[in-house]
Parts: structure tokens; C-alpha cells; sequence
């Protein structure tokens, strides 16, 4: 911490980005942002809030958003020079295989897209498409530590964390990054909380994760053996104590952070549950979302909870579609044609009800909506009891809605049977890049002293941001 | 590929590249074109990202020398050969990236100009940037990087204390005056031993020093301070994060070698090759757990099983390095390190001490022998199979490795000089040495330790810890400089240098060195014992000074540099929980063994069992790091989470319940007020606060509600 001035100390204390900084308004200011470009941005910058709902378990691009009209041409073919280590199963290699899905075009750009999301793809033309996005690892943990933070090894911070740590919180009852899970005791996804994790950044960086049975937060409720009125009582006499010692301390404004902290605790004994209150929506609101419906009500509430917490100010959620592995996920090496039709029907009609909820709040444009997995699959199948696809680290695609992006366009291109990014290549760390633009952060001054270096998030092999994205 | 090694034959040797026989009219031709166009060209086009206002891929144009050696892709231009330099093809869009980048493509005639201009050998006549010297050779140590403080012998220093050294440097300014003893008495027991007195009746602090150095709490909290720096953990992260159920015995280990005071150089040695200096000593083989604590996947494709080796090893290297070194070698793997004088090729040396080094299990039978680890008899609850006898994880050679779900084997028996950290590129065998720049020149032989005939083992580890206990001749003066600031670190707030784990050209240099290096002499002077270095530093004036606050010094010194008064400290996550445990006389004082996850456990902090995938949630709201890599210090950060613990957990409630049972027989409410400040505080309560505590009771408050306030008050977790 000594590494740090004291006035960046301060920064961290009041204007931390995690759970439940003590933010000032000064401090939200773009002037009193230290990461803000110095420059304005020439392309985005208009994302306050980001909502990247993670397909996890690496969803079939050539299946979804990645039309392939040549697999069905060359389908039960082999694909001759396939390197069969590129998967995770190098001995059930099959032939080229077309998707089992019926492609469409939709909208004014004419987007095609598979039958898979009918509601979402109503919204192709707020849509943005990278469709020549390629990793660095073909298995989930490393490929999701990747697509979070920017390695495959464990450890570093993710993106919201950096997010958080560039543009400190808005929101001075809520914590200012949140990750939802599967409620369906499917798991969690691979390396769990690293992918949330605040690495070498100070842990107020940290994602909070919203435990998805009880109470989401901990020690959020007055105890039993408590009762409001006395609690409250309590704090009054903690805070008349604590305050009469402040008096000619050398580390005065540190613990005046500290009384302030527990006053920012008791606000938030009512402020996140009322957060968390779906139910208490109009019923149009929880139709939109299809919040009582069996197959996809409780991705429903994520999404909704996702918007009310950007009504609040909240910067950065992260919603997990599927659990861990296999079928618990978007990680269809049996049956890919149930596997996906599985799960895009849990989040077709939530993720639809997103777009449109914020666009008619007027919310959209600055909230950048992110759906994308960590990696995609080969278009050869995988040979097992019903054909499915195996691990592709080479390409997959990644949209993007609001937050200033382009609608309806379309940016690079994958060959033509979708086996590798081709045109237009996008890397992680130009991806990440981009992310941070659109919330108006440099990539390369978004910086942390650790281990002798200034660390960033996109690394040293000065990736770019994807400046066609954005409108 | 090819440009890759065309660029590395040409910096290794260049007298080897072939110069073609008309060189010297071409150069001349070259240079008039360099004069007339091409320079010019390329300032407008390239150099702005390339030497001008940054040095983007680590490729600077801005001298010959520079713009030759390439970036951090390899070779751009290739002398005479424009057709082999990736420049030419960038140029002409046949290459990504395509450069110059984000402008319109070079006229067909600028790019002739340049082509021909490489073809006639790229000369300059002058650098693009007026007066720029070409960037040193990281791959050469030279006797200058000798030069940098840190790698510099020890200095004999003459003085006879603590205080002389500081106050020659205090820019005229003296110490505070001493704080008061029941101050004094209260910073000693939580700066030793993590908890507050346990009776106030102390007034010789000097004995009282030596007692809490001999207390076993002391080395439960200072164990604490080396985890860390260690990354140590219980379970191997990534996907399963599956439990190490046996790597608490590193724990134990460092916990009971602080408290004999071992000698630090035997501390590291043990860590270090434990099994190779006492095969059959299980607390020597339970110190290597510090090489294994590291994470690791646990389900491995077949084309990362390499890869997974290399980064299993770099956690050992690097965190070896940063503990014990301050040096974050781990930069030179794809590399040469871009500030400090740690080439690529020493990287792979120091790395290829742990080509077959594993994690194993062994077993230490009842007879007090160590003996491979036996099937298991229970996998639930991994009972070995001789009754009484007790399974640990080490970190070595010669036994069973443990084996994780892999497409591959558990090591290679070779090491490779890996290109850009890629073991696709790989460039030659790497055989053991260590950094040149901690090393005297001369036979690197020195320090090698040949196993007798029966071992199990290589000797790489025991030669790497002899190299770097070597005060003399290898790395033993930096060691030495390190721990004793880590000392100094918490003791104060802050290092004597300031960037505990970086004591490199990019940490912040020492502000006392005469001080660290005279510390250091102290320590090795004491046989490497730490405990009368600790007595040095807290007997001292600098030490015992009040945390009064002067107006005037903060001004000279803001960040207290210069130790000229004492800074409050907040206590860690462990202390403030130990504290509440021992206040509420709820604290269970039992040492060692397995750990527990179980946030009502009444043992010290320290035993909590550590899933990386399950941190302890109130240690981490106090700022407990993830252990992932070495830390050397941790912020402090003050966020709601930690109120709503204290508000509203469980633990709170206890704490506050067991402390009202203490007071409750104090008498009346003023008397149990006292007898709670003197718990806490180890001071009598003010007259205001008497009053205000005891309207508080009267208003028909619990004693239970009153002492959770207490808990929550500033002064319980700052120390003064």
C-alpha cells in the first residue's frame, strides 16, 4: 500500500470500484478519473453500465450467429489436413458437419441468423457482430480466464475488475460489480471465482458474486438477536465515539472513511434487497421477460435484476448462461442440436426483453450488452451417441447491443466453413480493448504498478480497439 | 520463423552475416538516399509509434543498431535483403499487421525508395531522433549492471544503533518523543504476537519483548507475513481447485521454524531442497511445500501439457525470485528483462533447477521414517494406510509425482531455452546456472552439489540454494537485504525500500541504505537469526516513538521516509479477527494440523484452511490477497463489507456476547466500561466516554449491544 500516495490511497478508500465504495460525487467526475483518456475518445465512450451475459461452455458459432451455407454443401465430408488436437477429444474427430438449425435472414441488415433465438434475433439491426474473434487455449478454464481477464493462467484481474478500478462506482449503496450464476445447480463456471477475480488490483476490485439461493449477499440482514431500532442505536453510539477520537490523528480521513463505512453498511441493509425485488416489477415488465414461464424464468430474473441494478448505477454485471461443463452448459460435444436449442431457450426471450426494456427506458445507449462464450466449435462433428462439436479456439463470434455500438453491422469474417478467423482477425486482448473504449477507458493508460511493471489489461502485443463498432 | 532465427544469428554474431561484395558502393548509395527521401519518409510515416513519441512491438527505428535488432516480433529489417524484411512486406500489405498503421497504404514510390534503400543495407547517416543511442544489449550482463545498489556486496557500515543511521539522514528533524507505555505495551503484543495484552501490568518493555519473542503466538502471526509472500494455499485452483489435503504441513513448518529461530539462510535452504539436505528430517521435506503451493490445472489438453510444465516451473522460479530475491525474474521468460539486467538465457538456467521437481506425497510412519505414500485406505478421507503414521505433500525429486487429469506426463526430463516463452520455439537445452548479475565471475561449479550415489534426487535444488545463501560470491547479500526489510516492513508500515518484492530498477530505491545494509551485516553477524533482529528494531527509538502528529514533518516527509515519527497501522484481516477472539475469551489456542473453512472456528486465523475457490469471506473484506502470486504487501482498503461484519455476522454477535460475560461481574456500568477498555484498549476509559457508554446501558441497551459498539470502534484495529 506504501507504494501508493496517500491521496491514492484515499481514491481507493472513498472511491473504490467494489462492493460498496463510499463514493463521492467529486469523485465521479471525468476530471477526477486518473484513467480517463486525456484526449476525449475518438470512437465510444458512451457505455456507463456493462451487462456481458456469458455463454458459457463455448456456444457453436457456425450454429448461431456465423451463417455457413458451404457446410451444408461439403456436410459428411473429412476434412482433410484437420489437426485433430485442436479440440479437447482428439480421438472422436468426425467429418464436416452442417448445422441443425434453419438459418434466416433478419432485419434491415439482413443478418442471418439460426432459428435458435427468434426473439433476439428481432434486434439484429441495435446488434453488432465480430465474427472473427480466435483464443489462445481449446479448454474452458484457461479459454475462460482468457476471455475474463485477458491470460489462461489464473490470477490476473477481469475486466470488470478493471472497469471498476478506471471509473470507481455510481452507486453508493450497491456494490459496482456483480456476477449471477446458474440457480439451476448446474455449477459454476470453470475457476469459478477467478474469473471475477481482482488479481494483483486491490480486492475492493473484486466481482461480488450474487449466490443464487438465500440471501444474495452476506451478513446483509440485522441479526435475530438484534432489532433495527437497536442497531441503529448502536451506530449512533459508535459513530459519537469513534468521532470524539478523530481529533489530531495522523491517518484522520482514513478513519473518517471508516465511520462513513458503517453508515454506507446500513444503508444497504435496505438498499440491495429492494435491488434484488424482481417480483415487485409490473406484470407487462415480468411478461416481457417471461419471468413465470418454466423454461426460462430464472435467467429471466438475472436479466431483469441486470437492468434494475444499471437503473442504480451499477457498472458492471456479468450473467453466466449454463453451469459448468458438458451438458450443464453451452458445451455441446453430445448432441449439439439439444444441447443448444436447451439453453437458447432458457435465454432467448430474457435477453430479447433486455434489449428492448432498456431501449424503451432509454438506457441502451449506455449500456453496453455483451454475449459471447470462451471460445466456439468446429464444424466438423464430434463423434458420440448424437453428434456434437468439440472446442474451437480459433474463431467464434461475439455481439455487442448498445453502448454505442453499430447496429447491424457486421465486422470480420471466419472461413468459409468456419474452422478459423480469417478476416479482419479480432484477438482477446483487442476485444478487451474495445470493451474499455466503449466505457470510455485507454487501454494503454489504464495501468498498475505490480511486480515492477505498469500492467494492463490487453497486454504487450498492442492489440487494437475495434474502432468499426462503434457508431 | 525463419526471420526469428536469421535475427538472433545476426545479434549473437554479427560478423557472421554475409556482406555482399559490393557492400561499400551500395552503403553509399544507401546513405544519399537516406539523406535525400528516406529518412524523411520515414519520420513522417513510422517513427512517431517507433522511437519518436513511443516504441510501440518494441521496435525503434530511431538508430540503425535499434531498428536492426527488431521488436518483440522478430525482425523487421534485414540489411540487404528487402525481400526477407517483414518492413517491406508490411509495407506492401502482403504481411499483417499492415502498416503504416491506420494511414492510407505508401505510394508505390515511396516504397521503392524504401525497398531499395534496405537493399543497399538500410545505413543511416545520423539517428531519426537527434542524438538517440542505440538501447544496451539485455542479453549481455556487463560489469555496469553490476553497479545497481542492490546487486552491490554489503556495505561495512560502522555504527552502533538503529537510531544513529536514521538520524543522519532526518534532514535536521528528531524522533517524537516516546509514546506512553500502555501505548507502547499494546503495539508490542499486536505488532509480536497479532493479539492485544492479556494483563496490563508491563512496565519492563525490554523484558516484554523477549517474552513475546519466545511466546508460540509470535510465530503464528509472523507465518502469516511469509505465506503470503509465499502464495500459499490448500487447493490447485483452476477448474476443480481440488484440495491439497496434506500442504498444511508447510504452514506448520514455517510457523515452528520462526519460533526456534532458524537461521534464514537454513529457512530458505529447507525450502528450497529440503529433501536433498535431510532426506528423512519430515519438518526439512515439509519446508519444500513452499515450491509446491503454487496452483495447477487440473485438466490438461494434450498440446498444453508443455506449456502447463513450463508455467508450473515459472511459479516455482518466480516465486522463488520475488520472495527471497525482491527480483521479478519471472519477466525474462519470453524476454530479456526490459529494466533490470536478467537476460532470457539466465531465466531458463535458474529454471531448469526444477526440471524434475514435483508435488508428491509422502508418508511419515509412527517410527519417525519417511516412506513413499501408500495407497490410500479411504479416498474420502485420505487415511494412509499405517495407523498413526502422517501423509504430507512435499515439493521434490524421487518419489511418486502427483498426477492431475492430463493428456501428458508430470515433467519433461529436458528444459528448453523457450523463444518468446513458446515451447514452440525452442532454442537449445538449458543447463543450470544462476543470474550472472549475483554472481562473482568465475566457475559456476562453486555451488554445485553432487548427490551421493543413492539419492533420489538431481542436486539441482541444493546447488540453486547454495548459490543464493552466498553472501560472497553469489546472491546471499540480496537475500539478506530482503528479509531484513520485510522485518522492517512490518514492524513500520513500510520497507526501508518500499517495494518489498522489487528491489530492482523498477522498484523505489532504499531511502536508508546505509541503514538495510548495516541490518543485513547485523543479521548475518547473528548467524541469520531473525529474533535479535527484531529486538534491534523494537528496542529502538525510531520504534518507540508516539504516532503525535507534527504538522511540520509531514510537510518534509510525507510518507514518513525518513522514520521520524510512528504511523497508526490498521491490523490485518487475521489480527483484527484474532483480536475479537481473544477479547470475547472465545480464542482456542490449539496449533497445527488440518485446517477448517468454518468461519466459527475459535482457532487462530492462521488455521484456516485456504480454497482458492473459497476464500474465507472476512478475511477477504479485509483485504486478505488471493494467493496467486508472491505478495509482499497488502493494501489496506475500508468498505462496507467489513461494517456489515462487524453489524451484522454471527461471529460479531459471539465476540460481542463472550466480551459482555467478561465485563458482566465488573460491578455497575461504569466499572464494567472500564474493565472492557482495558480488555481492548489497555487504557482506563475517558471521562466522556465513561458518560456516553453508560447513558447508552441506561437507555435499556444490552451489555452485548454495548460491547459490539466496542468491537466496532477505530482504535480496536489501528494500532498507535
Amino acid at each position: 500500500m506504501n507504494a501508493l500516495s496517500y491521496s491514492r490511497r484515499e481514491w481507493l478508500a472513498r472511491a473504490g470500484g467494489g462492493f460498496g465504495m463510499l463514493a463521492l460525487s467529486s469523485m465521479l467526475e471525468a476530471a477526477s478519473n486518473p484513467f480517463a483518456p486525456k484526449v476525449p475518445m475518438q470512437v465510444g465512450g458512451k457505455a456507463k453500465s456493462i451487462i456481458w451475459i456469458f455463454a458459457n461452455g463455448g456456444p457453436s458459432h457456425v450454429d448461431t450467429w456465423d451463417y455457413k451455407p458451404e457446410l451444408k454443401k461439403q456436410d459428411g465430408k473429412a476434412l482433410d489436413g484437420f489437426d485433430p488436437k485442436t479440440g479437447f477429444f482428439p480421438g472422436s474427430v468426425g467429418p464436416l458437419m452442417a448445422s441443425p438449425f434453419e438459418f434466416k435472414q433478419h432485419g434491415q441488415s439482413g443478418t442471418w441468423c439460426s432459428d435458435l433465438f427468434p426473439r433476439t434475433a428481432m434486434h439484429v439491426d441495435k446488434m453488432c457482430f465480430i465474427h472473427s474473434c480466435w483464443t489462445g487455449s481449446n479448454n474452458h478454464s484457461p479459454a475462460l480466464f482468457k476471455m475474463n481477464t485477458g491470460e489462461t493462467r489464473m490470477g490476473y484481474p477481469c475486466v470488470g475488475s478493471w472497469v471498476n478500478y478506471g471509473l470507481g462506482s455510481e452507486s453508493d449503496s450497491l456494490p459496482s460489480f456483480v456476477v449471477m450464476s446458474d440457480p439451476l445447480n448446474r455449477g459454476l463456471p470453470k475457476g469459478s471465482a477467478a474469473n471475477w477475480g481482482a488479481g494483483f488490483l486491490p480486492s475492493i476490485y473484486q466481482g461480488t458474486w450474487l449466490k443464487p439461493k438465500g440471501a444474495p449477499i452476506d451478513n446483509l440482514a440485522v441479526p435475530a438477536s438484534l432489532t433495527p431500532q437497536r442497531q441503529r442505536a448502536q451506530l449512533d453510539l459508535l459513530a459519537k465515539l469513534n468521532r470524539s477520537a478523530l481529533a489530531e490523528s495522523p491517518i484522520e480521513s482514513e478513519l473518517n472513511a471508516r465511520i462513513e463505512s458503517f453508515e454506507l453498511a446500513y444503508r444497504m441493509q435496505t438498499a440491495a434487497p429492494e435491488a434484488f425485488d424482481v417480483k415487485g416489477e409490473p406484470e407487462h415488465i415480468q411478461k416481457l421477460y417471461g419471468l413465470n414461464e418454466k423454461h426460462c424464468g430464472h435467467f429471466a430474473a438475472q436479466c431483469l435484476t441486470a437492468r434494475r441494478m444499471v437503473e442504480r448505477g451499477v457498472r458492471f454485471i456479468q450473467i453466466y448462461s449454463g453451469g459448468m461443463e458438458n451438458q450443464q452448459s453451452w458445451d455441446g460435444h453430445n448432441d449439439i442440436a439439444g444441447n443448444h436449442r436447451g439453453f437458447a431457450n432458457e435465454s432467448d426471450q430474457p435477453v430479447a426483453a433486455l434489449i428492448a426494456d432498456l431501449e424503451q427506458r432509454g438506457l441502451l445507449d449506455q449500456t453496453l450488452i455483451i454475449w459471447g462464450g470462451e471460445f466456439g466449435r468446429l464444424p466438423i462433428s464430434q463423434k458420440s451417441a448424437k453428434p456434437g462439436r468439440d472446442h474451437n479456439p480459433h474463431a467464434f463470434t461475439v455481439w455487442m447491443c448498445g453502448g454505442g455500438v453499430k447496429g447491424g453491422y457486421h465486422h470480420g469474417e471466419s472461413d468459409e466453413i468456419g474452422l478459423k478467423a480469417a478476416i479482419d482477425k479480432v484477438s482477446v486482448h483487442d476485444l478487451h480493448a474495445t470493451i474499455l473504449a466503449a466505457a470510455g477507458l485507454d487501454h494503454e493508460r489504464l495501468t498498475f504498478k505490480f511486480q515492477g511493471l505498469d500492467q494492463r489489461l490487453t497486454g504487450v502485443e498492442n492489440p487494437k480497439v475495434v474502432k468499426q463498432v462503434f457508431a | 520463423m525463419m526471420s526469428v532465427m536469421r535475427f538472433l544469428f545476426f545479434i549473437l554474431s554479427s560478423s557472421a552475416f554475409a556482406l555482399p561484395a559490393d557492400h561499400a558502393q551500395r552503403l553509399e548509395r544507401g546513405l544519399k538516399s537516406f539523406q535525400q527521401d528516406v529518412a524523411g519518409i520515414l519520420k513522417e510515416n513510422c517513427l512517431r509509434c517507433h522511437g519518436g513519441e513511443r516504441v510501440k512491438s518494441d521496435f525503434d527505428m530511431a538508430t540503425r543498431e535499434d531498428l536492426l535488432r527488431g521488436g518483440s516480433h522478430g525482425s523487421v529489417v534485414v540489411p540487404f535483403d528487402a525481400k526477407g524484411s517483414a518492413l517491406v512486406q508490411q509495407i506492401n500489405h502482403a504481411k499483417e499487421p499492415h502498416m503504416p498503421d491506420d494511414k492510407p497504404k505508401l505510394s508505390a514510390e515511396v516504397i521503392a525508395k524504401i525497398t531499395a534503400w534496405i537493399d543497399d543495407g538500410a545505413p543511416y547517416a545520423e539517428p531519426l531522433v537527434a542524438g538517440k543511442k542505440p538501447k544496451r544489449d539485455a542479453s549481455v550482463v556487463t560489469d555496469a549492471d553490476r553497479q545497481w545498489w542492490s546487486f552491490q556486496p554489503l556495505k561495512k557500515i560502522n555504527a552502533k544503533s538503529i537510531d544513529e543511521l536514521l538520524l543522519k539522514n532526518a534532514k535536521g528533524m528528531s524522533f517524537n518523543p516516546p509514546a506512553d507505555n500502555a501505548t507502547l505495551v499494546r503495539r508490542l503484543y499486536l505488532d509480536l504476537t497479532g493479539l492485544p495484552p492479556d494483563s496490563s501490568d508491563q512496565t519492563d518493555l525490554s523484558a516484554l519483548t523477549d517474552r513475546l519473542l519466545s511466546s508460540p503466538r509470535y510465530g503464528e502471526r509472523w507465518a502469516r507475513h511469509w505465506l503470503d509472500v509465499a502464495r500459499f494455499a490448500e487447493s490447485t485452483g483452476f477448474e476443480q481447485d481440488h484440495d491439497r489435503p496434506f500442504a498444511f504441513h508447510y504452514r506448520d513448518f514455517v510457523i515452528k521454524a520462526l519460533n526456534s529461530d532458524m537461521p534464514y539462510d537454513q529457512f530458505v535452504k529447507w525450502q528450497l531442497a529440503g529433501d536433498e539436505y535431510e532426506p528423512q528430517n519430515p519438518l526439512a521435506l515439509a519446508a519444500t511445500g513452499f515450491l509446491g503451493a503454487g496452483v495447477f490445472p487440473s485438466q490438461i489438453t494434450a498440446n498444453e501439457v508443455e506449456r502447463t510444465r513450463y508455467d508450473a516451473m515459472d511459479d516455482m522460479l518466480s516465486t522463488t525470485s520475488s520472495a527471497m530475491l525482491g527480483l521479478t525474474v519471472g519477466c525474462a521468460r519470453c524476454h530479456d528483462h526490459k529494466f533490470d539486467p536478467l537476460p532470457t538465457r539466465d531465466y531458463y538456467a535458474m529454471l531448469s533447477t526444477f526440471t524434475t521437481t514435483t508435488r508428491m506425497n509422502v508418508d511419515v510412519l509412527p517410527d519417525g521414517k519417511v516412506t513413499a505414500a501408500k495407497t490410500t485406505v479411504n479416498a474420502k478421507t485420505n487415511t494412509p494406510v499405517v495407523p498413526g503414521a502422517t501423509r504430507m505433500m512435499i515439493c521434490g525429486e524421487g518419489y511418486d509425482p502427483i498426477v492431475m487429469h492430463t493428456q501428458g506426463g508430470p515433467f519433461f526430463d529436458k528444459t528448453y531455452v523457450l523463444k518468446r516463452g513458446s515451447p514452440d520455439m525452442k532454442d537449445g537445452e538449458a543447463t543450470q546456472s544462476f543470474l550472472q548479475v549475483l554472481s562473482k565471475p568465475g566457475d559456476a561449479k562453486r555451488w554445485q552439489w553432487q548427490p551421493p550415489k543413492d539419492a533420489k534426487t538431481s542436486g539441482r535444488r541444493r546447488s540453486l540454494s547454495n548459490w543464493i545463501t552466498d553472501v560472497d560470491q553469489g546472491a546471499g547479500a540480496l537475500l539478506a537485504r530482503v528479509i531484513v526489510n520485510r522485518l522492517w516492513q512490518h514492524h513500520f508500515g513500510r520497507g526501508l525500500v518500499p517495494t518489498v518484492n522489487d528491489f530492482g530498477k523498477t522498484g523505489t530505491a532504499s531511502s536508508q541504505p546505509e541503514l538495510l545494509d548495516w541490518l543485513a551485516g547485523q543479521l548475518i553477524a547473528n548467524g541469520w537469526k531473525l529474533k535479535p533482529i527484531h529486538k534491534l528494531i523494537l528496542s529502538s527509538q525510531a520504534w518507540q516513538q508516539s504516532s503525535q502528529r507534527d504538522a511540520k514533518k509531514e510537510a518534509v516527509d510525507p510518507d514518513n521516509g525518513l522514520f521520524m515519527r510512528f504511523v497508526p497501522q490498521r491490523l490485518e484481516a487475521e489480527a483484527i479477527r484474532d483480536s475479537m477472539l481473544a477479547i470475547s475469551g472465545l480464542l482456542d489456542e490449539t496449533m497445527f494440523g488440518p485446517g477448517t473453512r468454518d468461519e466459527n472456528s475459535k482457532r487462530r486465523s492462521i488455521y484456516f484452511n485456504i480454497k482458492r475457490s473459497q476464500l474465507i469471506g472476512s478475511m477477504v473484506a479485509f483485504d486478505v490477497p488471493e494467493p496467486l502470486v508472491s505478495q509482499g504487501s497488502r493494501p489496506t482498503t475500508t468498505v462496507a463489507p467489513q461494517a456489515l461484519i462487524l453489524m451484522n455476522s454471527p461471529q460479531a454477535r459471539q465476540w460481542a456476547e463472550g466480551l459482555a460475560k467478561r465485563i458482566q461481574p465488573a460491578g455497575d456500568a461504569p466499572k464494567q466500561i472500564a474493565m472492557a477498555y482495558r480488555i481492548c484498549f489497555n487504557r482506563d476509559p475517558k471521562p466522556d466516554e465513561l458518560a456516553t457508554g453508560a447513558e447508552y446501558l441506561k437507555s435499556g441497551a444490552s451489555l452485548a449491544d454495548y460491547c459490539q459498539v466496542v468491537l466496532g470502534l477505530n482504535e480496536l484495529i489501528y494500532v498507535n
